[in-house]
């Protein structure tokens, strides 16, 4: 029997996290939703955070950066990336920084409901 | 014996033996002949000889040269009969007589002793008047000194007969014979044969003075010009100038063509760097635009998927109108990625590996994206080489041929025919390697082959022209090129070259 997950979705893209979040409360998970790379950190002081799935380009503070900064403070922070395009450099030190992995925009959402999957087992 | 000349000569023998014939042969010849007995007196003398003295031949006889020359002349005259006379040696040369008329001719002059059977000697002078022979080789000479030509004539047996000042002036100055025969042999260690073979060169000699000159030499060959023995006229043309003209002219050509090619280069350049400032904002145009439409897209994904799900035990119908806009989205998300694919200009990142290992992977996630009745064939011929390539660059160029190939096989009006394949390979040349893709599709009309390169070009409904001119500049951001060929009714191959050795830019990179 699978948990129920506190998820993380960051996204300046409204439709897009609103969506997400929507696909995952349909499996009864509990979803934040975070506008920028500054509000991601914020949710993840706040609340207990299972699994994030971040955007890159984002006003304020990007994907990546927000990402590192959370994983300075948690360590064993679980966290995704999500984006429109390839930006190499970035997503380079994301995944050397400990993501789990990249999805390309538009999102392949049996992949992505596979990981949350693979998170609540 | 020729018929007749026998008995001509027979004829001419008996007439000569008649003493008056003989003496009217002599009074007919042009060269004056004269006998003197041991006293120098006159004891016979010809027509020709009494014309130079201008006395009958009764009045020489008895007489001596000191009677009618005047008397410097004469001394000279009796001074050589006698050293003939007492010597018996031959005596031969050209003099000027000048008789007591004031008159002077040039003649070549033979003495030579003569002894009678009673034991008398005689002196035979024979003069031939040379002056007329030697005027015109004088207007020769001086014609010599206004043609712009070195001119030597040189007997066969190295005497020098003749040469003018030019010629001299070859020789650096030095005019003796040794300093002819220096520039002459200097000639000759330039063309065999020459001067006794008649011949015509061009050659580099270094004269005093006047530095390296280029000159055409020209040589007769040995001829019977002269009196006695062979020589050969030679004559010396100097085309320095114009061999500096034709060098000057030359260098002007090869500037020309240098500036000619610098000028494509520099269009070129220009063309270059135009297109590839077109190709940066596109490239940021595009990366915006993708950024700003796939996350739409990604909302119009997941809110078809929220509708399927809240909708799924309805029985609503609606399926097809959701697959329609899932299929809309991945549409859309390919003309995207095509846009990427085109527009990056982005620095490669070349790590060499194992081409064949790494294809093989790509290959295998690919096929399970075509049509199962696609038949795939593999095959490598790297042997485990390790090539520099952008392994996800070289995906999407690997990619491109290998959808474009399915492509061309389910675009067949009938369904795809079982034995349709596509052979994926890989080959090595020289410092090149090539990953190909063939297919046994319908090829490409010779009329479109032409154009598949261009950027927005596309045959297809759904194409946007792009995927084929990725290919090509993958290729060719990688220091490699990309040949295609297609033949209708058989099929197409593309054919991805890659330098072995990376661009030492990418190897900075």
């Amino acid at each position: 029997m699978s948990r129920l997950l506190n998820i993380l979705v960051v996204d300046d893209d409204a439709a897009n996290a609103e969506s997400l979040a929507e696909l995952f409360q349909m499996d009864n998970h509990r979803v934040i939703v975070a506008y920028d790379g500054v509000q991601a950190i914020e949710a993840f002081s706040l609340n207990k955070v299972d699994v994030g799935f971040f955007d890159v380009m984002m006003p304020n503070k990007n994907g990546v950066d927000s990402f590192m900064e959370i994983k300075a403070t948690n360590p064993e922070a679980r966290i995704y990336f999500m984006t429109g395009y390839s930006a190499d450099d970035l997503l380079d030190k994301a995944v050397a920084g400990g993501a789990l992995g990249v999805f390309s925009k538009p999102v392949d959402l049996s992949k992505l409901l596979q990981a949350v999957e693979s998170e609540a087992a | 014996m020729v018929v007749g000349a026998e008995m001509v000569k027979a004829e001419v023998k008996k007439r000569l033996s008649d003493p008056d014939v003989l003496l009217g042969i002599l009074d007919n010849l042009p060269t004056s002949i004269v006998v003197k007995n041991s006293d120098l007196q006159f004891v016979y003398s010809n027509r020709a000889h009494c014309e130079i003295i201008g006395k009958s031949e009764a009045e020489l006889l008895g007489a001596s040269d000191k009677d009618f020359w005047e008397p410097a002349q004469a001394k000279k005259f009796l001074e050589n009969d006698n050293l003939v006379l007492q010597q018996g040696i031959e005596f031969d040369t050209e003099e000027t007589a000048t008789n007591d008329a004031g008159l002077s001719t040039l003649l070549l002059t033979k003495k030579s002793r003569l002894t009678n059977s009673d034991g008398q000697t005689y002196l035979l002078v024979t003069n031939t008047d040379i002056s007329t022979l030697r005027k015109r080789e004088d207007q020769y000479k001086a014609l010599t000194e206004t043609i712009p030509v070195g001119v030597v004539q040189l007997e066969e047996d190295g005497t020098i007969g003749f040469s003018n000042q030019l010629f001299n002036a070859y020789c650096g100055g030095d005019i003796s014979s040794e300093g002819r025969h220096v520039f002459i042999n200097k000639l000759g260690s330039a063309h065999q044969g020459f001067p006794g073979l008649a011949c015509k060169f061009e050659t580099d000699v270094v004269v005093a003075g006047l530095g390296r000159r280029s000159v055409i030499a020209i040589s007769s060959g040995w001829m019977n010009i002269g009196s006695s023995g062979r020589s050969a006229i030679i004559s010396i043309i100097d085309i320095s100038e114009m061999m500096e003209l034709r060098r000057i002219n030359e260098e002007v050509s090869r500037l020309n063509r240098e500036l000619a090619d610098n000028m494509a280069k520099l269009a070129s350049a220009q063309d270059e760097l135009l297109k590839k400032g077109r190709m940066e904002q596109l490239g940021q145009l595009t990366a915006t635009i993708a950024h700003e439409l796939r996350n739409p897209l990604g909302s119009v994904r997941t809110s078809a998927f929220l509708i399927e799900r809240k909708l799924k035990d309805k029985a609503l119908g609606i399926e097809s109108q959701l697959e329609r806009i899932n299929k809309g989205v991945t549409r859309c998300d390919n003309i995207i990625t095509q846009l990427l694919d085109f527009s990056r200009t982005k620095q490669l990142f070349c790590q060499p590996a194992d081409l064949d290992v790494w294809l093989t992977e790509v290959v295998e996630e690919e096929a399970k994206r075509l049509p199962e009745k696609l038949n795939l064939d593999l095959q490598l011929g790297l042997s485990g080489k390790h090539v520099p390539f952008d392994p996800s660059r070289l995906q999407r160029a690997v990619i491109n041929m290998i959808s474009n190939a399915a492509e061309a096989m389910s675009d067949l009006k009938t369904p795809m025919a079982a034995e349709a394949h596509i052979t994926i390979s890989t080959y090595f040349k020289d410092d090149h390697v090539s990953v190909r893709v063939s297919d046994n599709g319908p090829g490409i009309p010779a009329e479109v082959l032409g154009r598949v390169r261009e950027p927005l070009f596309t045959t297809k409904s759904f194409g946007t022209g792009l995927g084929i001119p990725a290919i090509e500049q993958i290729a060719v951001q990688h220091g490699g090129r990309l040949d295609i060929a297609s033949e209708p009714g058989r099929g197409t191959v593309f054919t991805v070259w890659l330098p072995m050795k990376a661009l030492e830019a990418e190897m900075a990179a």
